[in-house]
């Protein structure tokens, strides 16, 4: 297989700049604190109301980088329509003739904070798909933009995600 | 206010952060693909991580964007805000892995009125080896 074989489909190249917006749902105090206890947090502004309120933060909020690290909101997908690996069939919305998904990193603005009882909505962009070669053959990485809004339509978090895919 | 709480005054450029140190187990991977919803079996399936020539299970990329979140989130508490992070996932962990997180400033400014300290943070396995640079801005209060 040649290396300049392009991975990346024209129906791929097309999806960038288009703009979808979905409801992902809410955030309850209980999703919130398992986050923050798996994580291994042991910051009070997570579990103490009383302490929270004297913060600048003025109560309980989630954990800053929780919204985008939540793989999938709501019920999600029925198990036969996850791929072998577990991931969802997401690259339906732009074909890649790739097999592996990986995080490659977020850059994160938080722009207001979240609290229990926050009903949130996404505007994702996809900003850019390029491929490169790597130590074991080619990657392609896709980023997206990711502007979660509050159920006042207020922007809390903006999220620029890269994926790697191999 | 409690004695712990750093202040702009108190930093400069290449003041250290304290190290956050995590030893991440198969609990909390299992654990933190069920509170995100992460069905991906490289995370909690050894045969199948195997299978793609990893020696266990995979430390999810956004539990060591969490760990990073922590160790500047601990440091700033409880007057700082937090007002961007970002990292980059560049090398894999598994459970038996020591991971430490670690950070310095970079750069102190007031903008806006805001006491604003630019950091660069990192995380790195028990080799020395960086598993996830990174950087991120806070605001600290003024004394």
């Amino acid at each position: 297989m040649g290396s300049e074989e392009s991975l990346i489909s024209e129906e791929a190249k097309a999806a960038i700049g288009k703009e979808t917006k979905r409801y992902l749902g809410e955030v309850s105090l209980q999703d919130l604190q398992r986050y923050a206890v798996t994580v291994g947090e042991t910051n009070p502004l997570y579990f103490d109301e009383e302490y929270a309120r004297k913060t600048p933060y003025k109560g309980i909020i989630a954990p800053p980088n929780m919204l985008s690290a939540i793989i999938c909101w709501g019920a999600g997908p029925v198990e036969e329509e996850l791929n072998p690996d577990g991931t969802e069939k997401r690259e339906e919305r732009f074909p890649l003739k790739v097999k592996r998904v990986m995080g490659g990193g977020q850059d994160l603005e938080f722009i207001r904070p979240v609290r229990p009882g926050d009903r949130l909505t996404v505007t994702t962009k996809l900003k850019d798909i390029y491929q490169r070669e790597g130590r074991t053959g080619p990657l392609v990485f896709t980023v997206t933009e990711n502007l979660f809004t509050n159920q006042r339509d207020e922007p809390v978090l903006r999220c620029t995600q890269t994926v790697i895919l191999r | 206010m409690p004695a712990k709480q750093v202040f702009f005054e108190d930093v400069n450029e290449g003041t250290e952060l304290p190290s956050l140190v995590k030893k991440p187990t198969a609990i909390q991977l299992f654990r933190y693909s069920a509170v995100t919803w992460n069905a991906h079996r490289i995370h909690y399936d050894k045969d199948w991580a195997q299978s793609e020539g990893y020696p266990h299970v995979l430390v999810q990329a956004h539990l060591h964007g969490a760990f990073l979140t922590q160790l500047v989130t601990d440091w700033i508490e409880p007057e700082g805000i937090l007002k961007k992070l970002g990292w980059s996932n560049r090398r894999y962990a598994v459970p038996g892995d020591t991971l430490t997180s670690k950070g310095k400033v970079v750069k102190k400014y007031v903008r806006n009125g805001e006491h604003v300290v630019e950091l660069e943070i990192w995380e790195e396995n028990q080799n020395g080896e960086v598993c996830v640079p990174g950087t991120a801005t806070v605001v600290l209060p003024s004394r």
